[in-house]
């Protein structure tokens, strides 16, 4: 089952580049493939028990027996909401490539199918070498697509986001050859925890620079930027969750000591990376500006919760994680919508698209208000439960935690505003069209999701973990800091 | 009782869901019609929630009900949970029942605006999320409701949005609240460390156990959240500026229901607040000194709407002080009786407002009482309550505030009771220089040349009709409790919810005597503050005496917003550039462009190593099989 998830999009990939279609059906093939990929997640979905210890869809193939290299793929409660997020926003990322009508079709959405496969994968590897070769593998199209069919600084924002990825990746490749070698087998179930900093520092340089986590974001406000936008979407609503599977079931779960050890400095650069972000989206001139550094704030706020160490912190991360794809890839499709119709992101120039044009001002209203997180909503959720993780490490987290919520008002009104309210900018013509029925079909979907989400954040979160010694949670549940958990409940309750 | 709790709280949402998804295959009128009916199915669901507790013993009235498992984490579980107890009951028939009024009072009030429906789909996303506030059986569905209302609250000041004054209004009540949330937020975080549970009812039953400090500290981010939403000092400079919100939105949110949400939240916990160390007093002294210093800023303030906004301010800081005082029960009546008087007066203004298109300065305005007689029997009323004039409401609830502070019989208690009755005297003198200044002396020349009658009425029939409602409810709504008589059902409707435990604590019934003073001292200020507002105001309409420093000090609000500017946004402002400029730039992006530069560097120095000659090829070859040779015979050895 798992193999399919993966297997599919890349046949689809395979089968858009090489046959000769036309516009219009290289990209409805595509948007079929990428379609039946989410039906085939609904279906795993559907059949997963979410109660069970360990991996399930498992497959194990051996592939080098001398090193214990094998083609082993699985998926736990965390991994398949990951893949959940990566199918959707992929789906209306290729919908939205097909609508906006791409160069080159077919090279363009058999790159797109072919990261769906190299995401899914990323989430569902469970041997080193192999979940190094589907990381990398994330990174060929990416290049591609933005060095490509990006905006005029397209070079220059490839190339720094190329040298960042490489020089994470490579620090990781080391780790793993050292880690893989030291345990004598690659196999992620198998391999044992190991104590050692430097394999843990090799791995969190790769998910650090992929989240990115302050401040090793150099690459990201221009590869958001100059990216098209459903790329853009793809970029910080899913591939940056990559990093946070990586840092959970690696990082923490199999360097448990060095990850309690350098847990102070690793909260100290998500809380700045948290409030810097905040900050630069209040005065970022552009709409793209904003949302990038908002993710760069969420990301920061995401490993927070992963290095509370802790269940309220671990499933706020998971919750937020999704959350978080949603709402980025949403706006940043809402932002290639604006984009397309004022010929600008530029702030200054927006305004005034509200009235007259429901659809897009109910839509980009909603989303907003969920990415600032108002209580309610299930990016609240998620950030109430990191904060309720990281106060147990100390109140001055959680304090910095509000502090940028009240920030995240801040520069998301600001957004909305000025791109919705106020008078006309001078990019926007009176008769710019409301969004369209099938740019609604794209983004509409996405919404209900996250207000499906925002009523019922349980659903994740009672089905992330369920326990078991691969559970990232079990390498981290002997606590060392004499907390002994919450205070029990009165036995007599109904 | 907890299916109509369920009913009362679904059916606004419902109607905001089927308005937005209708979307144009709705009138306008018909959304306004919907709207109105799924909120007066909430009232009527309320009603039957109300009579199926009344048909229960005392300790029955309290239910809990589940719907399912919002968010877990672990070994937490926060349901989505209802209480349903007297204290909600009484919430869900203010809420439901004023804001029925209120949406069908916007029918005519906004008829022929260009966006109706987006405006009562507001008001009915209002009106649910404010019974999840006032339903919600634990903290986090409590943050979830406060912070919906806040949503709504900030969608409808910038309603229209395309004025720039009203999107900087909404953007500002939004941040100031989000300030409230994040304390709350922080109490929330303390309070499951260390008792593991946001449930009201587990996490009162534990408060003993929390210890003083942890108690104190989560009842200061409780009031936190409570200040910010009540628009109590500090954290008061939104409320006047959501005036800029269309008059029903005044009206419902920013008077009877939303603003004082915060005493509500006070009451609800009281348990964690009598745990804590003085956090209760410093609510009674916030009530305290924001109730004089609205009512000082409410004295020069010429917008109708921004009288009433500082009125309210200044009654919510009674509520404070009640609840403060550990007047559960009192509190809760002023809050019931304001929710009336204050939303008569906002609706009556709303009409002056309608019939001078759109005027709101009172300067402006003059001599009405002859060509609004209704309106102006309407908004007397509506003063005299607010002015707590016998027999109408406001003077029962209030008093009975002030009776709680003496019989304090403490230092505290008798500034409390001092600074109340100084209110009492500036109330009526600012709500009657209102008064004054609108409906009496001659029509002026701006009201004769604006002043249009609706079809030769003073509004249509679904202005008209509430307001009615409203003042007869604002003549009457006090008399279900009468101080000094020993009648007082409401007070023993909440008492299971609100009945002090402890005993060092327990409040201090008020003598009769000390009734009877509070009632005759407080007429008889308010007597007098009507006196002077008419010597200044009323008889000869002259120029006030001018005092010009203490003139601008309080027209300028005591330069609250201005020291807000100086002391936060400023300094995040400049940080957020400093940073964009000195760190993002040069460091950030300039590291990368340094790595760049240095590799094309290197790329070219190493190039020259490719000569194109042979010879140094093959030394090349030679020197590094000589460099491994050593490393491989070194390591064997």
């Amino acid at each position: 089952m798992t193999t399919a998830l993966i297997v599919l999009p890349l046949a689809g990939a395979l089968l858009v580049w090489l046959l000769p279609w036309s516009r219009f059906w290289a990209g409805s093939v595509a948007l079929l493939v990428a379609l039946v990929e989410v039906g085939l997640w609904i279906n795993t979905l559907v059949g997963f028990d979410f109660d069970a210890e360990g991996l399930q869809h498992a497959q194990r193939v051996t592939w080098l027996a001398d090193l214990d290299v094998s083609y082993h793929v699985g998926l736990f409660g965390f991994s398949l909401w990951l893949a959940g997020l990566t199918v959707v926003v992929m789906a209306a990322a290729i919908a939205y490539a097909f609508w906006a009508g791409r160069d080159r079709p077919r090279s363009y959405f058999g790159l797109m199918l072919f990261l769906t496969g190299a995401i899914v994968g990323v989430f569902s590897a469970q041997d080193l070498l192999l979940f190094y070769a589907f990381f990398e593998a994330m990174l060929i199209p990416l290049y591609v697509l933005v060095g490509v069919w990006g905006g005029p600084g397209r070079i220059g924002a490839t190339l720094k986001f190329v040298i960042y990825t490489m020089a994470g990746s490579l620090l990781m490749l080391a780790a793993i050859v050292v880690y893989g070698l030291s345990e004598g087998t690659f196999d992620l179930v198998k391999a044992g925890t190991s104590g050692s900093t430097w394999l843990f520092l090799g791995f969190v340089a790769a998910f650090a620079v992929k989240a990115p986590l302050f401040p090793l974001h150099g690459w990201l406000p221009d590869a958001y930027r100059e990216s098209p936008s459903e790329v853009s979407a793809v970029l910080s609503g899913v591939v940056s969750k990559a990093a946070v599977y990586g840092l959970l079931r690696i990082a923490i779960a199999k360097f448990p000591e060095p990850a309690q050890e350098l847990r102070v400095p690793i909260l100290l650069l998500a809380a700045s990376g948290l409030v810097y972000g905040s900050l630069l989206a209040f005065r970022a001139t552009d709409f793209r500006g904003v949302v990038a550094y908002s993710s760069l704030a969420q990301m920061g706020l995401i490993t927070m919760g992963l290095f509370a160490l802790n269940d309220p912190g671990f499933d706020g991360a998971i919750l937020q994680s999704v959350a978080h794809g949603l709402i980025s890839a949403t706006l940043f499709l809402l932002a290639g919508s604006i984009e397309r119709r004022a010929a600008t992101g530029e702030l200054p120039r927006l305004g005034g698209l509200a009235k007259g044009r429901p659809a897009l001002a109910t839509l980009l209203m909603t989303t907003g208000v969920i990415a600032l997180a108002v209580p309610g909503s299930a990016s609240f959720a998620g950030e109430f439960l990191i904060l309720v993780g990281v106060f147990e490490r100390g109140w001055g987290w959680a304090v910095v935690g509000v502090v940028a919520i009240v920030l995240a008002a801040m520069y998301m009104l600001r957004l909305i505003s000025a791109v919705l309210h106020e008078r006309r900018g001078r990019a926007v013509t009176e008769d710019a069209l409301d969004l369209r029925p099938a740019e609604l079909a794209i983004v509409i979907p996405l919404v209900a999701c996250l207000l499906v989400l925002s009523a019922w954040p349980a659903g994740i979160t009672e089905r992330s973990f369920a326990g078991g010694p691969d559970d990232p949670r079990a390498a981290v549940a002997g606590r060392d800091d004499g907390w002994t958990g919450y205070a029990p409940l009165e036995e007599d309750e109904p | 009782m907890t299916t109509a709790a369920w009913i009362c709280l679904l059916s606004p949402l419902a109607g905001a869901v089927a308005i937005t998804l209708l979307g144009t295959r709705i009138p306008r009128r018909e959304a306004g019609y919907l709207a109105t009916l799924s909120v007066a199915v909430s009232a009527v669901a309320a009603a039957v929630a109300f009579f199926a507790a009344l048909g229960r013993g005392g300790e029955e009235r309290e239910a809990e009900t589940t719907a399912w498992t919002w968010l877990t984490a672990g070994e937490l579980d926060f349901g989505l949970t209802l209480l349903v107890d007297p204290l909600s009951i009484l919430m869900m028939l203010i809420v439901a029942g004023v804001g029925s009024l209120i949406v069908g009072y916007s029918i005519g009030y906004m008829d022929g605006d260009d966006e109706e429906r987006r405006f009562f789909v507001y008001m009915a996303l209002f009106v649910f999320s404010m019974l999840l506030l006032v339903l919600a059986g634990n903290f986090l569905i409590l943050l979830a409701g406060w912070g919906l209302v806040g949503l709504c609250s900030y969608l409808l000041i910038g309603f229209h949005h395309e004025r720039p004054s009203a999107i900087a209004a909404a953007k500002k009540a939004f941040v100031m609240n989000a300030v409230g949330d994040a304390a709350m937020a922080l109490a929330l975080f303390l309070l499951i460390y260390e008792s593991g549970t946001l449930d009201y009812l587990r996490s009162f039953e534990r408060v003993g156990e929390l210890g003083s400090t942890t108690a104190t500290l989560v009842a200061l981010g409780l009031l936190g959240g409570a200040v910010a939403k009540s628009a109590q000092i500090p954290l008061h400079t939104w409320l006047p500026d959501a005036m800029e919100g269309p008059t029903p939105v005044s009206a419902l949110i920013h008077a009877a229901t939303m603003v004082t949400a915060g005493v509500y939240l006070i009451v609800r916990t009281h348990p964690i607040f009598e745990a804590s160390v003085g956090i209760q007093e410093l609510a009674a002294g916030l009530g305290a000194i924001t109730l004089l210093v609205a009512g000082l800023i409410a004295l020069v303030q010429t917008d109708i709407k921004r009288v009433i906004a500082y009125s309210t301010m200044s009654q919510i800081g009674y509520m404070f002080l009640g609840a403060g005082i550990g007047a559960y029960a009192n509190g809760m009546f002023h809050l019931m009786t304001h929710a009336f008087f204050k939303a008569l007066l906002f609706l009556g203004a709303g009409i002056v407002i309608h019939a001078l298109v759109g005027e709101q300065d009172i300067r402006k305005m003059g001599g009405l009482r002859g060509l609004m007689p209704k309106t102006f029997v309407a908004m007397l009323i509506g003063a005299g309550a607010l002015a707590a004039l016998p027999p109408l409401s406001g003077f029962f609830s209030k008093d009975s505030i002030l009776a709680s502070a003496l019989a304090r019989e403490d230092g505290f208690g008798y500034v409390l009771y001092a600074v109340g009755l100084a209110g009492a005297l500036l109330t009526a003198m600012y709500t009657f220089r209102m008064i004054f200044v609108v409906f009496l002396g001659e029509p002026s020349a701006f009201v004769r040349e604006h002043h249009h009658a609706h079809q030769g009425k003073e509004g249509p029939f679904s202005m008209t009709a509430p307001v009615a409602v409203l003042a007869v409810l604002a003549v009457i709504g006090g008399w279900i409790q009468i101080a000094g008589t020993g009648w007082h059902p409401l007070a023993d409707f909440l008492d299971p919810v609100v009945a002090v435990e402890r005993e060092h604590l327990a409040l201090v019934e008020p003598t009769v005597t000390q009734d009877y003073v509070t009632a005759a001292l407080s007429v008889a200020l308010s007597l007098a503050g009507i006196a002077l507002a008419w010597l200044i105001y009323g008889a000869r309409r002259r120029e006030a005496p001018r005092q010009p420093f203490l003139q601008r000090v309080l027209e300028r609000k005591f330069y609250c917003d201005e020291a807000y500017d100086f002391a936060f946004y400023r300094p995040a402002a400049a940080t957020a550039r400093g940073w964009t400029r000195w760190i993002e730039g040069p460091l950030i992006g300039g590291s990368i462009a340094g790595l760049a530069g240095g590799t094309r560097e290197l790329g070219r120095g190493l190039s020259e190593a490719q000569t194109g000659f042979l010879r140094t090829y093959a030394l090349a070859i030679a020197s590094g099989l000589a460099v491994l040779a050593l490393v491989f015979v070194s390591v064997r050895l």
